[in-house]
């Protein structure tokens, strides 16, 4: 079903490596070995047996855990529900996913073209504020993984809450504020989009066909560092990293 | 008919939620009356009861007398518009109440087998395989039933065998199945309940309680005696049937609405409030209970539990499942349904559908249409406002035409992707105006 190919990238080297070899980079570690997707050393989410069970369509792609919290932050347009949509399916082999729909506007469509069966797809629609917090405790106790767009107006206790929830629950969570943030410390994992191009479609001929968004990748599950992603979407249910690390923002204590 | 295929006809009819609470507080009365004359009254739904009469036929000194006497009595109490059907199985009994023709409508079945042979096999009640039988030329329950119940099992499974014990008229021959401890699930209240959401409540727990022990055997209930005990020591007792095995949510159902037909409905009531309430499984058959390969069933009812709950706090609407259908446009290409309800596809997605814009499809897609300014310069979109900004078309696609349905009115549209460094964005151009019809987020 995934047709999705990860290579990473460290220093802007290049290396020949599987189909996509001559178009895509390739991960190389400090040493100066090559690593394959599924390599040993894993510079984004530590590896659980959940995660073993995952198609092998690359580990550069974000993958929330049981239990775990993800932000999906970014303007309307810029591919953040459709790749929370990618994360949603991820858990859909194990039982029904769930998707809080604040605006209404969602389409099935786009969840059916990255792999989540229309059986495996529940949408529920809430607009106020304070049956969303009830709504979205109850898919957690039921649901594979839930994906939330957070309304105007939640609070951030309550959004504690339900991280609390959804770590009790051990069901991951997927967060997508409207026009808020989140709060700190909530998100293991917090995906921004920054800017989008798409290609295809040229002064009023052809169609948009392809996609690249980058993105930075923060949190508990990027060990501290702040990642560039960039990736690529065809619609057809291909989502595909296509290049891992450009630059690791430099952290240091003041002391 | 679905609700969607009746809204498709008329987009004008009201639909009102089905209250079986009130039908059966209004049944109850027929219920009673029916169980003074003869004993073991199984109810399957308000409206539905199958009376075992093979006891009191003897008693009243034959079929016509006893059906006299019942005739009577349900016209006493309800008036006319019921139906009679005697048979040798519920199954033919109901058809042949259905059929019933004169005045009040009765049908006496001498020969279950020779009266369904002729029935169509839309009657069989298995909407899932009717239209597969009727594709391999079995169009009667007759041509059915005289099929092998083997090679149907082995082709059809346990829904095609039960479609061939119905069209055969075995459908009583159940074989239930007899386990070694008593799973009766009781509660005493104390000070008694007088509130009947409080019973309710319980009924909801005690019924969950009841199919997990059940399920441990492997065995679900197609009967439950519901016995609700007053607290002036007046016990009341009713059978509820059902042709699948019943589950939580259609055990506390049961229990729900019987307890508002004796508060509610003819009779004493339950006075004092309720001291305690007994739920009996009856009629167990593993039928419909074997688990799949890998099949997880607690985390099923879980999640059933939990859609159940979310559907309480959001609305029976608001909680939707979709399944793709045949349409143009990106919102036809979707056919929603409420959630735990059996989809429903209008139009054949496997059918061409010339002129419908190839993926990727926008992952949001306003439910109407929405205001959308574009500049253009020279026949070239240039701008569009997000909002309080103007953001520049950086490359665009189409016009795409769409003539619409003329002859319901719609005015024919140009259909534009117009990308901008903000993202791209799905919009049509009809009657001067620009609309919004969706976002590639």
């Amino acid at each position: 079903m995934f047709d999705r190919v990860c290579t990473r990238r460290i220093a802007g080297e290049r290396e020949e490596s599987g189909e996509m070899a001559s178009e895509l980079p390739v991960l190389r570690d400090e040493q100066g070995r090559a690593l394959s997707a599924g390599s040993d050393t894993d510079y984004g989410l530590r590896t659980t047996d959940y995660e073993a069970q995952r198609p092998d369509w690359g580990r550069d792609l974000p993958f929330l855990g049981p239990g775990q919290v993800g932000v999906l932050a970014g303007d309307a347009g810029l591919g953040m529900t459709r790749l929370g949509l990618v994360l949603l399916s991820d858990h859909a082999r194990a039982g029904p996913v769930a998707y809080l729909d604040v605006r209404g506007w969602l389409s099935p469509l786009a969840a059916w073209e990255v792999g989540i069966e229309p059986d495996r797809l529940v949408i529920a629609r809430c607009r106020d504020v304070i049956r969303w917090g009830k709504a979205v405790a109850s898919l957690l106790d039921g649901a594979a993984a839930v994906l939330a767009e957070v309304p105007t107006g939640a609070k951030d206790a309550s959004i504690r809450k339900l991280a609390a929830l959804a770590r009790n629950r051990g069901t991951p969570l997927l967060l997508r504020p409207l026009d808020r943030a989140v709060p700190t410390g909530v998100a293991h994992l917090t995906l921004e989009a920054r800017e989008t191009s798409w290609s295809g479609a040229v002064d009023g001929h052809g169609r948009i066909e392809r996609r690249r968004t980058l993105l930075m990748a923060s949190g508990k599950a990027m060990r501290g560092m702040t990642r560039t992603i960039e990736m690529e979407d065809d619609g057809s249910n291909t989502l595909r990293v296509v290049s891992g690390v450009a630059a690791a923002e430099t952290r240091s204590v003041a002391g | 008919m679905r609700r969607g295929e009746a809204e498709g006809i008329c987009p004008q009819v009201v639909t009102v939620e089905r209250d079986h609470s009130a039908e059966m507080v209004a049944f109850e009365g027929v219920v009673t009356a029916i169980e003074d004359l003869i004993p073991n009254v199984e109810v399957v739904e308000p409206g539905l009861v199958f009376v075992p009469v093979a006891g009191a036929v003897g008693y009243y000194g034959g079929e016509g007398p006893l059906i006299e006497r019942v005739v009577k009595e349900i016209d006493r109490v309800a008036g006319a518009g019921f139906r009679i059907g005697v048979a040798e199985g519920p199954f033919a009994a109901k058809q042949a109440s259905i059929n019933a023709t004169g005045d009040p409508p009765m049908l006496l079945v001498e020969d279950d087998e020779a009266f369904l042979a002729s029935l169509d096999i839309s009657t069989v009640g298995r909407e899932e395989l009717v239209s597969t039988f009727q594709w391999l030329g079995i169009t009667t329950l007759g041509e059915l039933a005289r099929l092998p119940g083997g090679t149907i099992a082995s082709r059809f499974g346990a829904a095609g065998l039960d479609a061939h014990r119905r069209a055969s008229g075995r459908d009583r021959d159940l074989n239930p199945r007899d386990l070694p401890i008593d799973l009766t699930v009781s509660e005493r209240f104390s000070p008694p309940l007088e509130d009947l959401e409080q019973a309710a409540f319980v009924a909801r727990a005690m019924a969950g309680r009841l199919v997990e022990a059940l399920a441990s055997f492997g065995a679900a209930p197609f009967r439950i005696v519901v016995e609700a005990e007053a607290a002036d020591g007046t016990v009341r007792s009713r059978t509820w049937l059902s042709a699948d095995p019943l589950d939580d949510r259609a055990i506390a159902d049961r229990v729900r609405w019987q307890l508002r037909a004796w508060v509610d409905g003819v009779g004493a009531g339950i006075r004092g409030g309720l001291v305690a309430l007994r739920i009996e499984p009856a009629n167990l058959s593993g039928a419909g209970r074997q688990l799949a390969l890998g099949e997880d069933a607690r985390a099923a009812a879980e999640t059933v539990r939990a859609f159940t709950e979310t559907q309480a706090i959001l609305g029976r609407d608001e909680l939707l499942q979709a399944h793709p259908q045949g349409g143009r446009e990106y919102g036809d290409r979707v056919a929603w349904h409420r959630w735990g309800e059996p989809p429903v596809s209008r139009r054949d997605p496997d059918a061409p559908w010339p002129g419908r814009i190839p993926g990727p499809s926008p992952a949001l897609v306003p439910p109407a249409p929405q205001p959308f300014h574009i500049e253009w310069d020279g026949g070239m979109p240039t701008r569009v406002r997000l909002g309080s900004r103007w953001v520049t078309v950086r490359s665009w696609a189409g016009p795409w035409r769409r003539v619409g349905r003329w002859w319901k009115g719609e005015e024919p549209g140009d259909q534009y992707q117009i990308v901008t460094s903000a993202g791209a964005f799905l919009c049509e151009i009809r009657g001067g105006a620009t609309w919004l019809t969706g976002i590639y987020d």
